[in-house]
């Protein structure tokens, strides 16, 4: 059920705690495999091996405790390591009450920038200023269609300009424009270009000559492989970057690119783009990317919970092949409530790795607000015959209208819950569940 | 095609023989840096760890000490061969049939460049004189619409009326039947962006699909999922996602233009067996070309 580690991590662990030490070829194995997380959530190379020579240094220094296994202790110290690089607090724009500010977004094509100024700009509003956007990308087709409609939609002025008119004439008329009108922070959506592309970088460094941008943010995406960071650098070294805006983080990209950009610039990141609507952007909290980077969650505190709410033994079973197999929905039900039992399904999502949380996630979706969804949940499974329950694959089109019926829900409802259980069960076929947990329990 | 697609890859290009130099000028000294070097350099390109992993292995079989320092092009034409045999034979990426009606469903993240794709398919085809239907079916991204329809007056390729916050399952079904009743030839729609985490999302794009099968049986449809160059391992999540909601046909991998070599594409094709049909490489409208898999290969490695 939970892809909290790989059987691999978790096999290792298990070694461990039998033999209650860790040996060297132990620490070697385990390194390996934080060494791949890494990598999988797209950490860059180099980062990555200076990272697992920091970690296996520590590892090596420091005394093994007695109330941790061996394995949350490894797991304690890469936590460690990653929130020192990440860095612990926000950092906000600088916005200088006296002048008026100007902000120039930059970045790759297709990387979010138009949506991030709407949001940005709305962000600012509610905080009182009066901003302006400026629509400077006069390359890509309707480009200045998109900022117009989305200003609108925000109720945030855009300039737009004449359509004929080059990006940076654009720009200093907005200024001017600015200033008359008393708009105290001005927003430039710039075309999307290639870090590589000298004539349009010339552009940017031109804008930046001649008017003053007090803060130039790169806006890139969170689904980035390795080259992000060689994007950031030469983005920086040719224009000059202040700050970084990470966009799409409401998917399950693990977001490695974070901590690829906190350790090799020095410089920070400032928001988060976390969905299409206007709205969707969040100050940037290093310490939860910290636990997606590794893909396994806030581990500790969800050790913690899982052993308050289960024994060791029923997710020992859990594990067997024997569970896997006949999972059936009397299970799906039962791990339901004792997920509800950990806490809110919101506070859990937070603690769970990825792809379990956002099968949840559709859970919540499908079913709306959790406590009312999880009673769906049980009275349609309660309409189903015992038969049913452990044989799901019969629940045919007439049983489901019969059960949507006798549990005063929808059809599509029934049809949205079984789907739910069969992905699970599939999941579960592949994966460790939350058994995988074990070896990090205490006796 | 193949001329542009290399000056455009030509500013990555000039290093490359000085990385294989280099690979084996340190490699007659020490296997292990040898190998590391290697990793980097796959790891770099985003074909990730665990497929990295498999082909260090193959790599380890060879007895590096026997080769001679000018011979690093033989090391270049091994890990090309390894690369192209861990390819799996798959089905025909692309079919089109000029007797039929073709659709062409495009799909994919936010941003991964759908939209420029759809112009340069439309563009592609015409030399073959297929009359050509684009469909803006992103009713949902504010000005896409607009975008598409400006690429369609560019190429003088006609264009469906749509109007923003449609249903996109509707704007498909009127303009299938709008394409019988004109005898177009080759239908192509344009989907709104979406990650594959949001299940709704992914039902709006099944619920489409349902809409061309039912309406459209006899056509030959190609489902075209667009991955951009720059995605790291996430690409295969959305590969995975999107292929258990719709069984896509093919890949697009686009943006090659840039510093990023779309590795991940190559995992895809390795663990999921989706073919690659088409390649972009720039922001023009002919900025686009069939997939080859030693071009490809080629691309990973420089
Ligand atoms: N450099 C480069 N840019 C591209 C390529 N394909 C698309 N783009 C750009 O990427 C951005 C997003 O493209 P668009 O087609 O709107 O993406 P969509 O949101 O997936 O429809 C636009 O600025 C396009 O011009 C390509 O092959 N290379
Ligand atoms: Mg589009």
């Amino acid at each position: 059920m939970l892809d909290i580690l790989s059987e691999k991590f978790q096999s290792i662990f298990s070694k461990i705690r039998e033999k209650g030490k860790i040996s060297e070829s132990d620490i070697k194995q385990s390194l390996r495999e934080i060494k791949l997380a890494l990598l999988e959530a797209d950490v860059h190379y180099k980062v990555v091996k200076d990272f697992i020579v920091k970690l296996e240094e520590k590892v090596n220094q420091e005394v093994l405790s007695k109330t941790l296994t061996p394995g949350q202790q490894i797991i304690k110290i890469t936590h460690g390591i990653l929130t020192e690089i990440l860095g612990e607090k926000q950092i906000k724009i600088n916005i200088n009450e006296k002048i008026p500010t100007t902000i120039l977004l930059i970045g790759l094509q297709g990387s979010g920038k138009t949506t991030t100024a709407v949001k940005l700009a709305l962000t600012l509003k509610n905080n009182g200023h009066i901003p302006l956007l400026v629509a400077a990308d006069r390359i890509r087709p309707a480009a200045i269609e998109q900022l117009s409609i989305l200003g609108g939609e925000a109720g945030i002025d855009v300039f737009t300009g004449n359509i004929n008119k080059s990006a940076i004439d654009t720009i200093l008329e907005a200024e001017q424009w600015a200033k008359k009108y008393k708009y105290n922070v001005t927003i430039i959506d710039s075309a999307g270009r290639l870090h590589i592309d000298q004539e349009l970088i010339q552009e940017l460094k031109k804008i930046k000559n001649s008017i003053q941008v007090h803060e130039t943010l790169l806006v890139l995406d969170a689904l980035m492989g390795q080259d992000a960071l060689r994007v950031a650098n030469d983005f920086n070294n040719e224009v000059g970057v202040d700050g970084f805006i990470l966009t799409k983080l409401d998917g399950d990209a693990r977001g490695g690119v974070a901590l690829s950009l906190r350790s090799r610039t020095n410089l920070p990141i400032k928001f988060a783009g976390v969905g299409e609507k206007i709205t969707d952007l969040e100050p940037f909290y290093p310490d939860r990317i910290s636990s997606r980077i590794l893909g396994m969650g806030d581990t500790l505190t969800l050790i913690e919970k899982i052993e308050a709410s289960y024994a060791r033994n029923e997710l020992q079973n859990m594990g067997g092949k024997v569970f896997r197999e006949q999972f059936n929905l009397n299970d799906f039900y039962e791990q339901l409530k004792k997920i509800k039992k950990m806490g809110s399904l919101e506070n859990i999502f937070n603690l769970m790795p990825f792809q379990f949380s956002s099968s949840l996630k559709n859970i919540k979706q499908d079913f709306g607000d959790e406590e009312k969804g999880l009673k769906r949940v049980e009275a349609i499974i309660c309409s189903m015959t015992k038969q049913e329950r452990l044989d799901p694959d019969i629940i045919n089109g007439s049983r489901r209208r019969r059960i949507a019926r006798g549990s005063g829900t929808t059809v599509n409802e029934v049809n949205r819950l079984l789907n739910q259980f069969f992905k699970m069960k599939k999941f579960l076929k592949q994966r460790t569940g939350l058994d995988s947990l074990v070896p990090f329990m205490r006796k | 095609m193949l001329a542009s697609l290399k000056t455009g890859l030509k500013k990555t290009r000039d290093s490359l023989i000085d990385k294989y130099d280099m690979l084996f000028t340190d490699a007659v000294k020490d296997k292990n840096l040898f190998l590391e070097k290697i990793e980097e350099l796959l790891i770099l390109s985003d074909i990730g760890p665990r497929t990295t992993e498999e082909i260090l292995t193959r790599f380890q079989a060879i007895n590096i000490h026997q080769y001679k320092m000018n011979d690093f092009n033989y090391f270049k034409k091994y890990l090309k061969q390894i690369l192209i045999e861990l390819i799996p034979a798959t089905d025909d990426a692309f079919i089109i049939n000029p007797e039929i009606l073709n659709i062409v469903m495009v799909v994919g993240v936010n941003g991964t460049g759908k939209t420029s794709f759809a112009g340069k398919l439309a563009y592609y085809f015409k030399d073959g004189a297929l009359d050509t239907l684009l469909v803006p079916a992103d009713t949902f991204r504010a000005g896409a619409i607009e975008q598409l329809t400006y690429l369609a007056k560019q190429i003088d390729v006609e264009v469906m009326r749509t109007s923003a916050g449609s249903e996109p399952a509707s704007v498909v079904f009127d303009s299938i039947h709008s394409a019988k009743a004109k005898k177009k030839k080759l239908l192509i729609i344009d989907t709104a962006g979406r990650l594959h985490t949001y299940s709704n999302l992914m039902k709006e794009l099944e619920k489409v699909k349902r809409v061309i099968k039912k309406n459209a049986p006899e056509a030959a449809l190609n489902i075209i999922l667009v991955i951009d160059a720059t995605t790291g391992q996430n690409g295969l999540a959305q590969a995975i996602s999107f292929k258990e909601s719709l069984n896509i046909s093919s890949i697009t991998l686009t943006k090659l233009d840039g510093t990023s070599k779309g590795g991940i594409v190559f995992t895809i094709q390795k663990d999921l067996l989706i073919p690659v049909s088409f390649l972009t490489y720039g922001e023009k409208i002919t900025d686009l070309c069939r997939y080859d898999t030693e071009k490809f290969i080629e691309i990973l490695l420089n």
